[in-house]
């Protein structure tokens, strides 16, 4: 039986995320696929899975290979950057893909590149649809663009406090 | 505009482990089997930190590709003359440390 389910997560929360797929699977619900904020479980009570995500661009055959190599499998992907890995609960050895806090701090600080470069896009886009609405649609399209700023703006501030908290430890 | 050996030192554990298994050809997953044996089970690599670190490493050319037949889905890999003398450099550094401070702290352990 498929189970679906229908939630939104900032990016740099992806620790948060993984803790709630896990804690989904030991209920016994697994994920199988995501699409446009939709997790899709299937639901199986005898087996339990710890989930990792991982952010990176460009990933090819060896990345893969190479998780697969260490007993991860390949679940699913967002938007191409966010790769979504599981392996056994019961396994014995590294339940993290990520084993030192400098590999975690790349990590976020890569997050953080490609979403600054995201951001400086649509600035630019939002550019010319201002100088192209007159009258009230524009106060629409100022409202939207407000709200997307702030969202980014709260995404960059919680990637800096991840990225300084990782610096220290 | 090569980098000098010295400016890679010291060298964190991991990376330390990591390099010294490329004694030998070998692919991702290799490395990290490698370098849990050696240390014996001290240092365990995720592959996410594993693959960041050989993207850092192949960048700052201590380590290249190298090429193996029969096997092209795994990336494998072997130093370069550079990782070679960071390696021994590091080893060095390590070795004195130790030597150096042994007598003293063996001392300390006594008083």
């Amino acid at each position: 039986m498929t189970v679906k389910k229908f939630k939104i997560w900032l990016a740099p929360d992806i620790n948060k995320e993984e803790e709630w797929l896990t804690e989904m699977s030991q209920k016994g619900l697994h994920l199988q696929k995501y699409r446009f904020f939709t997790y899709y479980f299937e639901e199986d009570h005898s087996k339990s899975y710890t989930y990792q995500i991982d952010f990176r661009q460009g990933a090819k055959q060896d990345y893969f290979q190479l998780y697969k190599d260490a007993g991860w499998e390949y679940i699913t992907e967002v938007i191409g950057v966010f790769h979504y890995f599981r392996t056994d609960s019961k396994r014995p050895d590294v339940q993290k893909i990520y084993s030192d806090s400098q590999s975690i701090q790349d990590s976020y600080i890569r997050m953080r590149g490609f979403y600054l470069l995201i951001f400086i896009l649509f600035l630019v886009s939002q550019l010319g649809v201002f100088t192209s609405w007159g009258g009230w649609p524009r106060y629409i399209v100022i409202g939207v663009d407000v709200v997307l700023i702030l969202v980014y703006l709260r995404l960059f501030y919680v990637l800096n406090k991840r990225i300084n908290y990782y610096r220290k430890s | 505009m090569a980098k000098k050996p010295e400016s890679f030192l010291p060298l964190s554990q991991a990376t330390y482990y990591i390099l010294l298994s490329l004694r030998e050809v070998r692919h991702g997953y290799g490395i990290m089997q490698d370098v849990e044996e050696v240390s014996k089970g001290e240092v365990k690599i995720g592959p996410g930190t594993l693959y960041g670190a050989m993207g850092k490493l192949e960048k700052q050319n201590v380590i290249e590709m190298a090429t193996v037949q029969d096997d092209d889905r795994r990336k494998y890999y072997q130093l370069t003359d550079l990782g070679k003398e960071v390696l021994l450099l590091e080893y060095k550094r390590l070795k004195s440390l130790v030597e150096n401070s042994g007598v003293l702290i063996k001392e300390m352990g006594e008083r």
